[in-house]
């Protein structure tokens, strides 16, 4: 960095302004600093994509480009780059959040000290480089934390793999009948090879939580699917135990927002606690119908009638590796990572976990999941939302396939490609919704930009979905469009719950001119 | 109908016994190689109508197999499905990646990989059929 000059990119369209911020490195060595000086946004991005820039300074108001979204694109051109903000004393606190976007510093036209500016530079560019370093170590721990964890489990598996095997080949029969007293004893082998499995898979849980890793598909789908399914896969261990499971689910429900197959997930380790708890001849039963403190949610019931949880213990129960002290329990005993794995896949999906006890004994876990609404759904980007801001967009994107079928991984992968579009926190991917029946599938993006900032997310979709080599294999054909919401900007009698209902019964409108039947083209 | 043809490629030798007995049981025939060079050297030699491949081999890993498969045009069509003990998230994305029919977690239940296998044959007969005049 010494013997080599600075590059500096300048971008700003005051020129008085960059005559001065030259005058200051005169008293610098020559050679030392090189200054490139561009006007607009969009030359500095078709510079930036070339390289070679050490630091930039960037005024937020250019012709081309404006606040955040400045900073933004800045950032997307050149992720690597350290990034100074140029405002106006009336603009500091704008500035200052540039810095929460990823500028490493603001200066503050007319108050910059000549002879500090070139150290000023020197520090931004040290801090980033010390950031990018703190991040490397931070993702190689994290990687050596996975690594190990996968090969643990995969020590764990292979065994697993061969006992469960030769166990179902002896119960099939394959190697010869067995008689009544070791089939019994290899049908506990095998339901002891499912509590080690399940065990093993908790563990990958808690560890992809650990690592922000867990994902959760939030998207419109119906409690008493998952009902169903975990009645049916927790039968065989009630009846063992002489245990009465049965479910009861109000009619004509309305769906949730929610991951299919996490809830049923939830649904299985409350359901096998409940079993697991409740001495025989007992009832386990689970209840699905609208909460009574929020009609905005609905709520799950698994109610038991086992030895209850102690009343200092309801909210301890849900802790990473908490167990029930109880002697009597000890053969009973897991890892003690079921209800904690519950209450962070409850979180996740913007729900409460809790458990109370029964009216005569027993214990109630209780879950509540929201009922799908969109105003809900977009809520979160209105929080903030400025008088200055009106500019929302709406990106619509769907996909189809030659096969006429989308599989879960292809299409999870397409919503994770659709995710790192975002431009920023608050724009938000919306689940999938219940559309009308089309052979395609929709997804759709609320973005907090103009029609400029919609075009560059819409490019960048097609772009990322054409050059997925697998999914192009996979025979994926997709169109994204979008359409700016600006019919929306804010007259000041306007509440914000006003602007928040009128912009989805907009969003409502463009989805369903989405959701019309038609051929979907490349595009 | 002659019986249709697996390869397993699997390192531990009681899982290739015990998916071998399995198949046997639903009539399949089956070969063996235990790492990645004898895997696509078995492939070559039986030219199987599908594979079973663990991903976890000395020699290299099951995506090297899946790699120098892919080069030889006679082998690239068999269909592979990756049974696997290592996590699901990254590497059944890279598996599909790398043209992988399925991706089955071990332990395996037997029921879910004898419907993956007759899916998979199912799908290339279906497209022999189409090829076919």
């Amino acid at each position: 960095m010494t013997d080599q000059a600075l590059k500096i990119l300048v971008v700003e369209d005051n020129v008085g302004d960059v005559r001065l911020l030259r005058e200051m490195f005169r008293g610098e060595s020559p050679g030392s600093f090189e200054l490139t000086h561009l006007l607009r946004m969009s030359e500095a991005e078709t510079y930036l994509a070339k390289g070679g820039v050490d630091i930039i300074l960037l005024d937020m108001g250019l012709p081309d480009g404006h606040g955040l979204d400045t900073v933004m694109r800045a950032r997307a051109a050149a992720p690597d780059v350290p990034l100074i903000v140029l405002t106006g004393l009336d603009d500091e606190a704008l500035a200052a959040e540039a810095m929460t976007h990823g500028a490493q510093d603001y200066l503050i036209k007319g108050q910059i000290e000549s002879r500090a500016l070139p150290r000023a530079l020197r520090h931004a560019i040290d801090r980033h480089r010390l950031q990018a370093e703190t991040d490397l170590i931070q993702t190689q721990q994290i990687e050596f934390k996975d690594n190990f964890l996968s090969q643990v489990s995969h020590e764990l598996r292979s065994p697993l793999t061969a006992i469960r095997q030769f166990v179902t080949i002896l119960l099939d029969g394959l190697a010869g009948e067995l008689n009544p007293e070791q089939r019994q004893y290899m049908e506990i082998v095998l339901k002891n090879v499912g509590q080690l499995r399940s065990m093993i898979n908790d563990l990958f849980d808690v560890s992809a939580m650990q690592a922000g890793k867990l994902k959760v598909d939030l998207q419109c789908t119906s409690l008493s699917d998952a009902v169903a399914y975990a009645v049916d896969t927790l039968q065989k261990s009630a009846l063992a135990k002489g245990i009465a499971l049965s479910s009861d689910i109000e009619p004509e429900l309305p769906s949730v927002c929610g991951d299919p197959i996490r809830i049923r997930q939830i649904l299985v380790i409350l359901g096998d606690n409940a079993i697991k708890f409740t001495p025989a001849n007992g009832t386990v039963k689970i209840r699905v119908r609208v909460s009574d403190e929020d009609p905005g949610f609905l709520q799950l019931e698994v109610a038991d009638s086992g030895c209850g949880v102690a009343a200092d213990m309801t909210e301890r129960i849900f802790d990473r590796l908490f167990q029930v002290p109880d002697p009597a329990l000890e053969e009973r005993k897991g890892l003690g990572l079921g209800l904690y794995i519950c209450r962070e896949l409850v979180t996740r999906q913007a729900g409460k976990i809790w458990v109370k006890n029964g009216p005569e004994h027993g214990s109630v876990f209780s879950v509540t999941l929201p009922i799908i609404s969109l105003s809900r759904l977009i809520a979160p980007a209105f929080e903030e939302v400025r008088q200055t801001e009106p500019l929302f967009t709406l990106v619509a994107t769907e996909i189809g396939s030659h096969t006429g079928w989308l599989s879960d991984t292809a299409r999870a992968e397409i919503r994770d490609l659709l995710q790192g579009c975002l431009r920023s926190d608050r724009d938000i991917l919306l689940p999938k919704m219940e559309v009308a029946n089309t052979a395609s599938e929709f997804f759709f993006i609320l973005a907090m930009t103009d029609g400029i900032g919609g075009e560059a997310i819409s490019k960048r979709i097609r772009q990322q979905l054409s050059h997925t080599e697998h999914l192009q294999q996979a025979g994926l054909i997709h169109s994204t469009s979008y359409h700016s919401i600006d019919a929306m900007r804010r007259d000041a009698t306007e509440s914000k719950k006003e602007l928040l209902s009128r912009v989805t019964t907009r969003i409502e409108e463009l989805m369903n001119e989405h959701t019309q039947p038609r051929q979907i083209v490349n595009a | 109908m002659h019986k249709r043809k697996i390869l397993i490629v699997d390192d531990n030798a009681d899982i290739r016994l015990g998916m071998h007995l399995r198949l046997k049981a639903n009539e399949y025939d089956t070969f063996f190689a235990a790492d990645a060079f004898s895997g696509v050297a078995e492939a070559r030699k039986h030219l199987p109508d599908l594979i079973l491949l663990d991903l976890g081999l000395p020699g290299g890993d099951g995506f090297t197999v899946m790699e120098r498969l892919k080069k030889i045009p006679f082998l690239a069509v068999i269909p592979i499905i990756v049974v696997s003990a290592r996590d699901g998230l990254g590497n059944q994305k890279r598996a599909f990646e790398a043209g992988a029919k399925a991706f089955l977690q071990k332990p395996v239940n037997d029921d879910e990989l004898l419907a993956v296998i007759r899916q998979s044959l199912d799908e290339i007969a279906g497209i022999g059929d189409q090829v076919s005049p």
